[in-house]
């Protein structure tokens, strides 16, 4: 991480009032994942006409570039542990396998750290909460297991 | 109609957020969840706490309402499945797209996975049960029966 870190205290209530203006506007939780599957889907069908899920993800990609412009540039180089600790014509292949797990997974379970863990979470949703115990566990299991392997 | 594109200023919003926040980066992702560094966990705490408040202030205000999801197999199966992704990339959907948004080039094999991902998923549930939705025309031709 290359540029100071916003304070948790303002940057996780900023998140959580995006997660009511989704919940005021659009009556729905607040998922990225949607957003993916929305564009997957219309394109599969030949229509561009996409709905506020995809919008918003344009709006993800678009805060990223903003701050990239303000700040000067990308927030890190190389990627982490991988590029650092691995032969580097593995890590992309990684990060596709990665990628697919993470698409089919959240699909498979209705939400990602957004959808299921953060607008879930905050309406108390059984579902949601067994969802975000699941994969935040196994996400720790995992880069204990990769410290420990590699 | 328009009311869709509202969701453009929410996710800028949600994407500076992200970015400020240091959640793109896979280092203080990794650093969260070898619990090296508390920032994720108090981010994403404040966060939960702030859209419960408002949220439950706003259903009381009979502003919105929602319906509770039961436990079922698939949050279960699909969060694990899930996590190995998060775990390994130690980026979840929105970092990507910030990644992305930001010029990082890994970001791009991450993206394609999560498209096929997302598409195998898709094409899996048509599949399984063809007639849960009703399917666009395109998918309609090629669901024999469908129709």
């Amino acid at each position: 991480m290359l540029h100071p870190q916003l304070a948790w205290y303002v940057a996780g209530p900023a998140l959580g009032l995006c997660v009511i203006a989704v919940r005021l506007l659009f009556n729905a939780r607040l998922g990225v994942t949607g957003g993916y599957s929305e564009i997957v889907d219309r394109v599969r069908h030949g229509s561009l006409a996409f709905d506020w899920r995809a919008w918003l993800l344009f709006g993800v990609l678009l805060g990223g570039t903003l701050f990239a412009l303000a700040a000067g540039g990308p927030d890190f180089h190389g990627y982490g542990w991988l590029t650092r600790d691995l032969d580097e014509v593995l890590v992309a292949p990684i990060l596709v396998i990665a990628g697919v797990l993470i698409g089919y997974g959240a699909k498979t379970a209705g939400g990602c750290t957004s959808g299921n863990g953060l607008s879930g979470t905050a309406i108390l949703s059984p579902a949601s909460l067994a969802a975000t115990a699941t994969f935040f566990g196994t996400a720790i299991a995992i880069n204990f297991l990769t410290r420990a392997l590699f | 109609m328009r009311a869709r594109l509202l969701g453009l200023p929410i996710g800028i919003a949600f994407g500076v957020v992200l970015s400020w926040s240091g959640m793109t980066s896979p280092d203080v992702i990794r650093g969260a969840l070898l619990f090296e560094d508390s920032y994720l966990f108090l981010f994403f705490g404040s966060a939960v706490a702030t859209a419960s408040i408002g949220l439950l202030l706003l259903r009381r205000a009979g502003r919105v309402t929602w319906t509770p999801e039961r436990i079922e197999r698939r949050h279960i199966t699909g969060s694990l499945i899930f996590g190995v992704g998060w775990g390994a990339a130690d980026a979840c959907p929105g970092p990507i797209m910030t990644q992305i948004g930001q010029g990082i080039v890994w970001g791009l094999p991450l993206l394609s996975g999560v498209l096929l991902g997302v598409y195998l998923f898709v094409r899996r549930s048509e599949e399984t049960e063809p007639a849960s939705e009703p399917a666009p025309l395109a998918a309609q031709r090629s669901i024999p029966g469908a129709a």
